[in-house]
């Protein structure tokens, strides 16, 4: 996948925060991974839900559009395929996320 | 001391996440905004009650109470029920903004918001806020004297007394009845007695520190709440005050006329225990009856229940206060 920039990285304010963020995102790869495999729905929900809301507000769309269709396909009972297949989708995106220095 | 409206400025974030508060504090420094923020709904609620903050930025989706309950009980309150809040949603759906409307929010905001139209929302519910805090104020003014009225003395008191008591400060209150005022009504009419009123709140307002308060309670009856301020300190302002309206003359049909005025003081460090406003409003409602009994023109105080006239000489004579603070 093609690294994803944040559309907010030429403001000075909102870099240093954009930075702080996609330090976080590991971590959240980690958690989305561990509560899919651990069948933890409710909390895979609640990271969806959050990433969703937030990663626009960061610049980075692509987060927020693959967040609300996990967050879609967990709320409408989808199969472990469904669930499966967009927290894979999700964690990619995240992986994506790139940062200058 | 002078009814002035500040500029709301203070927003208070209930929000789960972390990064959502990140973001917001950057938008709204930019406009010039205190932020504080508050993770959970129950600490929210208690946040809002402590700092009354000038606009909430609420999130429906919180871990303990939602942000719907949220909304509720702070409606719910009296002390919260006028604070602005706006919703912040994930979802598009109509029917939490309909209710999130429906309960007293002022708006909603969907997450994730652009930066633009969040502060262009604030900036809306902020000018909202300016216009109510004005009225609310204007509600709390005498209008012929621009003094603070009788709901504002007794919500202030409390409020004061509160204070006083957590940061065991004194609190002195300082009641002025002008004397034979019906008279001076009867003989030179009302509109004269108008500007006696207007005269002798001049007077009050120009002996006051900007922390004290000045209020006209009833037809020519005012009161000075000062804060921290013992005993001393309040019979120093009384005998300036009753100095200063005597010394006044008001023109009426070609002749000066002249009021005096007779005043009670009461302090909370000089009464015993942990008093009421109501107590306090009465020790000094008390010496003020004793200062008409004594001829007028007199300051008492009610010191533990016993009641002295304050000797005028002996007053003038005491160190000055800072007017600075």
């Amino acid at each position: 996948m093609e690294p994803i920039r944040s559309v907010y990285e030429d403001d000075p304010d909102m870099l240093e925060i954009v930075r702080e963020f996609a330090a976080e995102l590991p971590d959240k790869v980690a958690e989305l991974e561990r509560c899919l495999e651990a069948g933890d729905l409710a909390q895979l929900q609640t990271l969806a839900h959050q990433l969703k809301g937030a990663g626009g507000g960061y610049g980075f769309s692509p987060i927020t559009e693959q967040a609300a269709s996990l967050e879609h396909a967990l709320k409408e009972g989808q199969d472990a395929t469904v669930l499966k297949d967009r927290t894979r989708a999700l964690c990619e995106v995240l992986r994506a996320i790139e940062v200058p220095e | 001391m002078n009814p002035e409206v500040p500029n709301p400025n203070r927003v208070l974030v209930i929000d789960d996440s972390e990064p959502i508060h990140k973001l917001i504090i950057v938008h709204l420094k930019r406009e010039g905004l205190e932020v504080t923020g508050e993770m959970d709904g129950q600490a929210g609620i208690e946040r809002a009650i402590a700092d009354k903050p000038d606009l909430i930025l609420l999130d429906i989706d919180l871990p303990d109470v939602d942000g719907f309950e949220v909304c509720r009980r702070l409606k719910e309150n009296p002390a919260t029920r006028d604070l602005p809040i706006i919703f912040l949603t994930g979802t598009d759906s109509t029917d939490s903004k309909v209710r999130g409307l429906d309960l007293g929010a002022v708006d909603y905001v969907t997450k994730p918001f652009d930066q633009v139209e969040l502060r262009a929302r604030v900036r809306a519910a902020l000018r909202t806020k300016r216009l109510q805090d004005i009225l609310e104020q204007q509600s709390f003014l005498d209008g012929l004297t621009g003094l603070w009225n009788r709901a504002y003395l007794d919500r202030r008191l409390e409020s004061e007394l509160n204070v006083a008591r957590r940061y065991e400060r004194p609190l002195g209150l300082v009641l002025v009845d002008i004397d034979h005022f019906k008279l001076v009504n009867d003989r030179f009419g009302h509109l004269f007695g108008d500007v006696v009123l207007q005269g002798v709140a001049d007077a009050m307002r120009a002996q006051a520190r900007r922390s004290d308060m000045v209020a006209r309670y009833g037809g020519e009856e005012f009161a000075v709440l000062l804060t921290e301020s013992s005993l001393r300190a309040a019979v120093y302002v009384s005998e300036r005050l009753r100095a200063s309206i005597e010394g006044r003359s008001f023109a009426a049909r070609g002749e000066s006329v002249g009021v005096t005025a007779s005043l009670g003081i009461a302090c909370t460090d000089d009464l015993p225990g942990e008093i009421t406003a109501e107590e306090l409003f009465n020790a000094a409602d008390t010496a003020l009856y004793a200062a008409k009994d004594a001829g007028r023109n007199c300051s008492f105080l009610n010191d533990r229940g016993c009641l002295s006239q304050v000797d005028s000489a002996e007053a003038g004579s005491l160190p000055a206060r800072r007017h600075s603070d």
